[in-house]
């Protein structure tokens, strides 16, 4: 009979601990810090910080196929993209775009000897270029609205990777990690 | 109280009325975003699929189209390709029922800009196209042009557009 009385009060202290765990002291107060949250992450996750999960090889080995990274689209509302940015692209919106290194600035002359990339006839240097590369393009001058971007991985053919100059508007941001 | 409820019943009325609007005399920006979203589950297909319904969706595909449409494609690393009429894009899209085993079209984004006179419309989309064997998905930007033919937004033009230059 002891055993039997015990048991309900047990119950009640479990459903009680359950509530507090799900509901808090407050319901309404734990109401709104959801509210709050949902909205904070839709904001941040829609409007600022764009998470994207990058596929191919075109960025290798500085992105892997498959990682994870954010485009930050408030990098660049004080200043303009630097050289060394890696950057999100957009085709015609913000769903699907390309992450490429930006290696030419506006009003650059840029051109590709031998694998090494000359600025202005003169050959950029590349840490994060790891690979052998053999890519020779003519030199080309950057528009003054235009960026030149590239993938780092230059140790595929040239024909199958996308490079060129972007158009500013197109750059939504730069890559966070 | 009894007046919070009015003003709530009301503002669901209104809402109920915008809304059915927007289903049954839909914006024309909607329209042509629908049929390319139309268009690319036509395109797609699985392996699965028999020869009736392949057959099917092949012709179907030329209901979308002027009959003088124009089609120019030109993706890096693949081959380029230009299609003039109907029956060719009929034909185009059965010979890539029979030479893959299964597509996939996405169109994730699409931005319409509707001429003034509101027959005429150009629709930037972005196409993610998976074929089954091959590693990486094509993602290539795509310039629609529509044009209102007796009532029907039928695709006149498609071209490929040079995201990077």
């Amino acid at each position: 009979m002891a055993q039997a009385a015990t048991n309900p009060t047990r119950g009640e202290n479990s459903a009680g601990w359950i509530r507090l765990l799900v509901f808090g002291r407050s319901p309404k107060r734990t109401l709104l810090r959801i509210i709050v949250l949902v909205v904070a992450c839709f904001v941040v996750f829609r409007l600022v910080l764009l998470p994207i999960r990058v596929t191919g090889i075109s960025m290798s080995p500085t992105y892997k196929d498959n990682s994870i990274n954010f485009v930050n689209r408030f990098a660049y509302w004080r200043h303009e993209p630097q050289r060394g940015d890696v950057v999100g692209i957009q085709f015609a919106g913000p769903h699907l775009m390309l992450l490429k290194r930006i290696v030419g600035l506006p009003g650059e002359t840029i051109a590709f000897a031998n694998g090494r990339i000359l600025i202005n006839g003169q050959p950029l240097a590349e840490p994060y270029e790891k690979g052998p590369c053999n890519w020779n393009m003519p030199a080309e001058k950057i528009g003054s609205d235009e960026y030149y971007v590239v993938g780092d991985n230059r140790e595929m053919p040239q024909s199958l990777h996308m490079q060129g100059r972007v158009e500013r508007w197109r750059i939504l941001g730069k890559a966070l990690l | 109280m009894k007046i919070v409820v009015k003003i709530i019943f009301v503002g669901a009325l209104i809402a109920l009325g915008i809304w059915l609007w927007t289903i049954f005399f839909p914006k024309p920006e909607t329209i042509v975003r629908q049929r390319i979203l139309k268009l690319a589950k036509i395109v797609s297909f699985t392996k699965g699929e028999g020869n009736f319904s392949r057959v099917a969706a092949g012709e179907r595909v030329g209901g979308f189209f002027s009959t003088n449409v124009e089609i120019n494609i030109t993706i890096p690393g693949h081959e380029s390709d230009t299609l003039h009429s109907r029956a060719e894009i009929t034909q185009a899209a059965l010979q890539a029922r029979q030479a893959v085993r299964e597509l996939v079209v996405k169109v994730p984004d699409t931005q319409v800009t509707l001429a003034p006179d509101k027959q005429s419309a150009v629709a930037d989309v972005t196409v993610d196209v998976e074929i089954s064997g091959e590693r990486d998905a094509i993602v290539q930007e795509m310039k629609f042009t529509f044009q209102k033919m007796d009532g029907n937004w039928l695709i006149t033009k498609i071209e490929t557009v040079r995201t990077l230059n």
